[in-house]
């Protein structure tokens, strides 16, 4: 070895998008120039200008002279742009690269689009983005060399590689060559080569494939044993799910190898699962990184840390899987079954990819590729497999991964997430021994809202380990959607000196902001695709709030004669709807009598006290979920309670007619906390399609849910983009009125209860904060896990301290407010303030262990 | 506005008056001394009339007040039918009777309403319609698009053919438009309005049902053939959609008379004879079955992700395949079966989003579409024996058979029936009826 310090290298990879302006190109300098001043020996590997590589495939693929002319001009025009754009000055560079091309376009091998010929125009659109760069980067001053990436990568053929394979998506053995990093920090301290190519032995220019710049990146890290190779790209790095899915995907702070080539192998597309190997062999390590915001750290990749404790790093899903589902009793015990089986899939150059085995069954998982949709290459296999054993198709299905390293080790943590699987049909279960994830397969149709679904519960369950800063990084929506995420300031932080006062007074006590109401009303009100509204009282019947939600402009909506009688009383002059549920029949004749509007849902009514709706007319509650059978997920709505099942609507309608009733409106009600606006499109659209084949319908009712979010990491209710789902479906749907019963969404942060600490205590590691309010003023934490913030009002802005299960004075072990609550030291006597507390707290209190609930005081 | 009156309680219908100025018809109707109804078609855009066309259209817009009326008619299917304004010629009233009685067969049969005697538009016999002539019409083709696979079949078909031609489609449907869209073709949205008392009407208990729309989407692209200057219409509807849903009453009952051959000559005759010599109005896929048009619709993948053939949902456009495909509906079973021959599986499945014929709760959806211990559905899909060839085919195939519904045909279904009963290839060869033009006529070579 040479007594020279070893030169130290980074290798820097920009794509298409990052390399096609001027503007893009300063800041690759700046990057550039930033380690040159660190003392590093810099290499930038650059693809073609964005969109060139497709251009060169259709040209490379046309059977024409006139084509191949016409994308070379455009291809030549780009170019030429894009040199003006940049105020260029030696144009001989780029002139060579453009000659070059017009000899291969005009050369007689065009014709038969030999595969050594494509290989060398595919190759062009580096050639030309990175003599580009090379004559930029000198303008900016920086003393930039063209190194032609064929010199050194030298592509070798795999066992069993076709023609097609080794020019078209060769690979490289990239092993550290100390040699060569020395030798070429000797020429210089930057460099600009291309990628996505390489040279075979013969001499002839070859092709990488696809992902193939990264992976030429991947190449040079290993060659020169880079210190860190750096992709810049345009995001900033691997998430913990795919962020259009899930917006509250974690960026990825840190992987190690195994888990990064999981990840990009199951889903994520920022990296192609190709280059990760390379560096892995030369232990370079391999980081993301967002050219746009080059403040944020990106995704690193490295070795395992040694003290990294199991958790769950990213859930991802793959769509369009089929499955292969082989059955054979002569399969046990029988020497070779597997192995003459999976020569098919050989043959027919289908490549498997999860496994499952039984005595019995062998399934497996194939890819979407452009062959199996394409052409019959599945109906082929089915018949070889045929003569073998009984086949079964099982499609279209997606591959739902959890990644991380430990995965045997976090199972007894899943068990909420496998509960969430356990309602669907899942065909097939992987776990490799790496341990590294765990693969459930199932129908496609489920898994788009099945994902953040899951990346909640791995983030409930402590599987997916967000809190820890060295691994989780903040979430893509954060990042990239900033002015989403803003939600309103709560009414009480400005409110919290009156507050204080009227805990001296008396606690517990809830206590409402009619202001708050009276906005959300008129928030609702302003979607005007809903022609009436009516708040769903059984929420907070409390008299002022009725009040003040009627003079809103909302009808209201009972479910029991006790409402009933308190919307008389409160608001006489607001619209009611009768609702009710297994009620009694005395209890809709007193309503009918009363001019309310009735809703039924069920046959019974009809089938044995018909007459008593004769000549009047009702509205019908569905069950849109029983009847669509193609959703496993929906299905769930036949367990409940409420709503007729479609397969019943012919029956109500011949029984309505036989009595003389008309049906004036269709209901349905989704459920509740819903923060998605395409939900009550579907709903909408489905009752619009019902509506339509019964003539007497006027009135389509689509319910409440409306989402109020709980959490820091949930998103408020896009009511524009409501607005704007329901206006679609209403232009198409013009004769019915939109009606919508939102009960929650109107009072829910209108309302908080104050409490009074009453003792702490400590047992085990666990500490304990006691309040005078418990589970008798607000069930919801026992009842449905419902999350409310709990703030110390008395100390509001001390720091937050160890985490504490915040509880009341019930004699119940599930009188629990809170779970791991950060407050500050709470002292006996500080009032604490449970947040979003106006909707089913008060209305579903007790008496229970004969202590007084809260009271009721209106700001 | 005075209240409305139960329809079902009106002696007569009249046909009142109708109207264009400015782009918009209007179509007024009435029962009795009852409100107007007024519906309203919208042309946008809609160039000045040239003076040679005017008979033309004056006749084509007459003729879409009688057929667009049958919306309003059959709400109380009063005994008589009133004609205000120049009276009808023998042959025009004749024309209107057939329309309505096969139009509102369906409807008759699901409200046990006897229209046979009932339904006779007045005639003079004296009044004579003036023939029609020529009144050069620019050689290009209106294609009614629908958002399902047959006019984008029509559509691809005569792109082969090099026609000249431009989309079009009647009333609001994103689903459609992106389909419109897709073709590449220069499109033409028309608008309808039906009157809003008509609504009123349904809820007041007034008669409701099917109604022969395709009879009044033809009507209305005859008019807009004359307004912007189109000298063909060309619909899709194939050979299947000639034959009856079910028998009752000694009647024909056919869900889909105003797509079959009938419809189609009286329309294209009466349109030639007393509208413009030179509009011919005619349908493309008339010499085919529904396989064989689902096998052409398989050449070509640019319409998966966009088109749609269901019923519950024909105007929203959804991203997903369920957003499209509802699979509960006839027309979402019998697309699926049809395409499953001719499509690779994993395409199909991709394309509706899961696999219909292993879900063994749609049993009964197919059995109705086999014709196996139901009547077919009342919905524009094939006939039985085409499923039943589709379902024997799947039956044959290691990658089908297994499927719930395809190995329950195979064992349950399929050895009640003869073998002649469940071969394919004849239902793909065109048949010689149709009236195709003679421009066109390359197409039945071409497609085989």
């Amino acid at each position: 070895m040479s007594d020279q310090p070893a030169a130290s290298w980074i290798v820097l990879k920009f794509g298409g998008t990052s390399v096609s302006t001027r503007a893009h190109w300063d800041k690759i300098a700046a990057i550039a120039r930033a380690w040159r001043e660190r003392g590093k020996q810099v290499l930038i590997v650059v693809s073609a200008l964005s969109g060139i590589t497709d251009q060169l495939k259709v040209l490379t693929e046309a059977h024409a002279d006139a084509p191949r002319r016409a994308i070379r001009d455009a291809i030549v025009a780009r170019h030429e742009s894009m040199f003006a754009e940049m105020q260029l000055a030696d144009r001989a560079p780029l002139q060579y690269w453009l000659e070059r091309l017009d000899a291969l376009v005009a050369n007689a091998r065009a014709e038969a689009g030999g595969l050594p010929w494509q290989a060398e125009v595919l190759a062009l659109g580096e050639q030309l983005s990175s003599t580009l760069g090379v004559t930029c980067l000198n303008r900016l001053n920086l003393a930039a060399q063209w190194l032609d990436a064929r010199e050194h990568l030298h592509a070798q053929p795999l066992p069993n590689q076709n023609a097609w394979g080794r020019y078209l998506s060769a690979s490289v053995p990239a092993a550290p060559d100390p040699v060569f990093a020395q030798a070429l920090a000797a020429r210089g301290g930057l460099f600009v080569t291309q990628g996505f190519m390489a040279r075979n032995a013969q001499g002839e220019t070859v092709i990488l494939g696809r992902g193939g710049s990264d992976t030429s990146a991947s190449y040079f890290g290993a060659l020169l044993k880079a210190e860190k190779v750096e992709i810049w790209t345009d995001v900033a790095g691997m998430f913990s799910a795919n962020p259009r899915q899930v917006p509250n995907a974690r960026l990825l702070a840190r992987l190690d190898y195994e888990e990064a080539q999981e990840i990009a192998t199951t889903g994520a597309k920022v990296l192609h699962p190709r280059c990760i190997n390379p560096v892995r062999e030369a232990r370079v390590p391999l980081a993301i990184r967002d050219t746009n915001f080059p403040e944020l750290p990106g995704t690193e990749i490295g070795a395992v840390a040694p003290d990294a404790a199991p958790s769950v790093k990213a859930i991802s899903s793959r769509g369009g899987i089929t499955l292969i589902s082989m059955e054979s009793i002569g399969m046990w015990q029988q020497v070779g079954f597997l192995a003459d089986v999976f020569e098919h899939f050989k043959r027919h150059g289908l490549s498997i990819d999860l496994v499952g085995t039984s005595e019995t069954n062998v399934t497996v998982s194939l890819d979407p590729t452009e062959n199996l949709v394409n052409s019959d290459v599945l109906s082929a296999l089915c018949a070889d497999l045929a003569k073998v054993c009984r086949v079964k198709v099982i499609a279209p299905c997606a591959a739902i991964t959890l990644v991380g390293r430990g995965m045997r080790s976090m199972l007894h943590k899943l068990s909420g997430v496998l509960a969430e699987f356990g309602a669907q049909r899942v065909h097939l279960i992987s776990q490799s021994s790496n341990n590294l994830n765990l693969t459930f397969v199932v129908d496609e149709v489920i898994a788009a809202d099945l994902v953040p679904t899951l990346h909640d519960l791995l983030i409930r369950a402590e599987a997916m380990r967000v809190e820890d800063a060295a691994v989780f990084g903040p979430r893509w929506r954060d990042l990239y959607k900033k002015e989403q995420s803003a939600r309103a300031e709560s009414w009480w932080i400005a409110r919290r000196a009156e507050l204080l006062a009227l805990a001296e007074a008396r606690t517990p006590c809830y206590v409402y902001d009619l202001a708050t109401v009276r906005a959300r009303a008129q928030a609702l009100r302003t979607i005007s695709p809903v022609d009436r509204w009516f708040y769903a009282i059984k929420a907070n019947a409390h008299p002022a709030l009725l009040k003040e939600i009627a003079t809103q402009g909302f009808g209201l909506e009972c479910v029991s004669p006790g409402e009933l009688e308190r919307a008389v009383q409160v608001a006489p002059e607001a619209t009611r709807l009768f609702t009710p549920n297994f009620a009694p029949r005395a209890e809709y004749a007193a309503a009918r009598a009363g001019g309310v509007a009735l809703t039924l849902d069920n046959l019974h009514p009809f089938e044995r006290w018909g007459e008593d709706f004769s000549g009047h007319e009702i509205f019908l509650r569905l069950d849109l979920g029983a009847g669509r059978g193609h959703h496993d997920k929906v299905k769930t709505g036949a367990q409940s309670k409420f709503g007729l099942a479609l397969d019943e609507l012919d029956e109500f309608r011949r029984l309505a007619h036989r009595h003389g009733v008309r049906i004036a409106g269709l209901h349905a009600h989704l459920g509740s906390g819903i923060l998605d606006a395409a939900h009550w499109k579907d709903v909408y659209v489905q009752l619009a399609s019902l509506g339509e084949k019964i003539g007497s319908v006027r009135v389509l009712n689509i319910g409440g849910g409306l989402g109020v979010p709980a959490r820091g990491d949930e998103i408020s209710l896009d009511l524009a983009a409501l607005g704007g789902a329901l206006a679609e479906v209403k232009a198409a749907y013009p004769q019915f009125e939109l009606w919508a019963e939102p009960g929650r969404y109107l009072v829910a942060d209108a309302g908080v209860i104050l409490a009074r600490v009453t003792q702490t205590k400590r047992k085990g590691d666990t500490r304990y904060v006691g309040c005078d309010a418990g589970m008798n003023s607000l069930i919801r934490p026992a009842l449905y896990e419902a999350y409310h913030e709990i703030v110390n009002l008395t100390r509001m802005y001390a720091a937050p301290a160890e985490p504490v299960q915040v509880v009341g004075p019930i004699c119940e072990s599930g009188d629990v407010l809170g779970n791991n609550r950060r407050l500050p030291p709470t002292c006996e006597g500080d009032v604490l303030l449970i947040a979003q507390a106006g909707a089913y707290g008060a209305a579903m209190a007790s008496h229970y262990n004969l202590r007084e609930p809260a009271g009721e005081v209106i700001l | 506005m005075s209240a409305l009156l139960d329809p079902r309680q009106a002696q007569a219908f009249r046909f009142v008056r109708c109207t264009y100025h400015d782009g918009e018809a209007q179509l007024v109707y009435a029962f009795d001394n009852g409100s107007e109804l007024i519906e309203r078609i919208g042309f946008p855009d809609a160039p000045a009339l040239p003076a040679e066309r005017k008979p033309a259209f004056a006749a084509a817009l007459r003729l879409l007040h009688l057929i667009a009326g049958v919306s309003y008619y059959k709400a109380g299917v009063p005994n008589e039918i009133a004609i205000e304004g120049e009276p009808l010629d023998a042959g025009l009233a004749q024309f209107m009777d057939t329309v309505y009685t096969h139009g509102l067969a369906e409807f008759a049969y699901h409200n046990k309403v006897d229209l046979r005697g009932r339904i006779r538009f007045p005639r003079h016999d004296n009044a004579t319609q003036p023939p029609a002539t020529r009144v050069n019409l620019p050689r290009r083709t209106l294609v009614p698009i629908g958002g399902g696979k047959d006019s984008l079949v029509s559509v691809e078909m005569l792109k082969r053919v090099n026609e000249p031609m431009s989309a079009v489609w009647v009333g609001d449907s994103a689903l459609i438009a992106s389909c419109a869209q897709r073709t590449g073709l220069p499109t033409l949205n028309l608008k309808r309005r039906l009157a809003p008392e008509l609504f009123e009407y349904n809820r007041l208990g007034a008669y409701n049902g099917h109604i022969p729309v395709t009879a009044i989407n033809s009507a209305i692209l005859i008019c807009a053939a004359i307004l912007y200057g189109f000298d063909a219409i060309a619909f899709s509807n194939e050979a299947s959609a000639s034959a009856a849903t079910l028998e009752y009453d000694g009647q024909p009952v056919n869900h889909q008379w105003s797509k079959s051959l009938d419809f189609e000559r009286g329309l294209r005759e009466y349109t030639k004879s007393h509208i413009a010599a030179d509009l011919d109005y005619f349908s493309v896929l008339r010499p085919w079955s529904e396989l064989a048009v689902t096998r052409a619709f398989a050449h070509g993948v640019q319409y998966d992700g966009v088109f749609s053939s269901c019923n519950r949902n024909f105007r929203i456009r959804g991203e997903k395949p369920a957003d499209r495909w509802c699979g509960q509906c006839p027309k979402c079973h019998f697309v699926f079966l049809a395409l499953a021959p001719f499509v690779a599986k994993p395409r199909l499945l991709a394309i509706f989003g899961r696999n219909l014929l292993d879900d063994a709760a749609l049993a009964p959806g197919f059995d109705a579409l086999l014709e196996y211990r139901e009547h077919k559905p009342f919905e524009c899909v094939g006939e039985g024996r085409e499923s039943r060839a589709a379902m024997q085919a799947l039956s044959l195939r290691p990658e089908w058979r297994e499927d719930a519904l395809v190995a329950r045909f195979a064992e349950e279904i399929a050895p009640q029936l003869g073998a002649d009963e469940l071969a394919l290839a004849p239902l793909l060869t065109p048949s010689a009826t149709h009236f195709l033009p003679f421009r066109l006529q390359g197409l039945l070579h071409a497609h085989a």
